[in-house]
């Protein structure tokens, strides 16, 4: 599969972030690799049923620096998730850690059935 | 299908690997070599060695120092449970960087900030660029 998505006019590279996605119990797990994107260069949009991350990464390389060797640099990550109506959207949770960005997306409660039980008269 | 998290349904792609060998870049044609990538740099006063490691917290990182090469090991753990979709790499990780010029052993530090870990090696005082001021006769 394509990583590279598109180059946009700055000339950053855009990526397709490596996503991991399982369920749990209590609802899905989104995992996504997104090495040197700080907290406030990340954006989580929800719009209907599309969840899109989109993060810049800025290595702050010093001034006098020299490069031998660049396998990776400066880019941006653009990612688009479609979610179910399974999904509760108002309480989705999102934690950015070490580079990897968790999402939580919890499945919607539903009304247990209840037996009712029948007294004799 | 009960739930639709694009996995099968992948149209745009499609196009973008028709683009893909336009618009391929060195960085992402070696990221796909090795894990993880690695940035090479110095400037006067150090080396640096920086290499992408989401995920890995910097005790699961070794790193080993020897007379010309930096040794970086680790391990990125997975689970088994119900993957949907299971892109991230993970496995054992070994790269071998060969450091050309005498560094200063004991003032070698690391951090891992935001995924990327950057190993700072000093140069030694006999490589360091110097100015010889020449008396004018």
């Amino acid at each position: 599969m394509s990583n590279i998505a598109k180059r946009d006019e700055a000339g950053v590279t855009r990526y397709r972030p490596a996503t991991d996605i399982l369920e749990r119990e209590n609802g899905f797990y989104v995992y996504m690799d997104l090495p040197g994107v700080r907290r406030e260069d990340l954006i989580i949009d929800l719009e209907e049923d599309e969840l899109t991350i989109t993060g810049r990464t800025s290595l702050n390389l010093g001034e006098n620096e020299h490069f031998v060797e660049m396998q990776f640099g400066d880019c941006e990550y653009v990612r688009t998730i479609s979610i179910t109506d399974m999904v509760d959207r108002e309480r989705i949770k999102a934690n950015l850690d070490g580079g990897v960005l968790e999402l939580h997306l919890p499945k919607v409660e539903k009304e247990q059935p209840k037996r009712i039980s029948i007294t004799a008269g | 299908m009960v739930i639709d998290f694009n996995t099968l349904y992948n149209f745009p792609s499609r196009f973008d690997r028709v683009f893909e060998d336009f618009l391929r870049s060195p960085a992402g044609e070696s990221r796909r070599m090795a894990y993880p990538p690695l940035n090479l740099s110095n400037d006067e006063e150090n080396i640096y060695v920086r290499a992408e490691v989401p995920g890995v917290s910097i005790e699961d990182v070794d790193l080993t120092l020897t007379d010309k090469t930096l040794v970086l090991r680790g391990e990125r753990k997975t689970t088994d449970e119900k993957f949907f979709r299971q892109e991230r790499q993970c496995g054992v990780f070994h790269r071998v960087v060969n450091i050309g010029i005498p560094v200063q052993r004991d003032k070698v530090s690391a951090s891992m900030v935001n995924g990327i870990l950057t190993v700072t090696l000093p140069k030694s005082e006999d490589v360091k660029p110097r100015n010889i001021s020449i008396e004018v006769g």
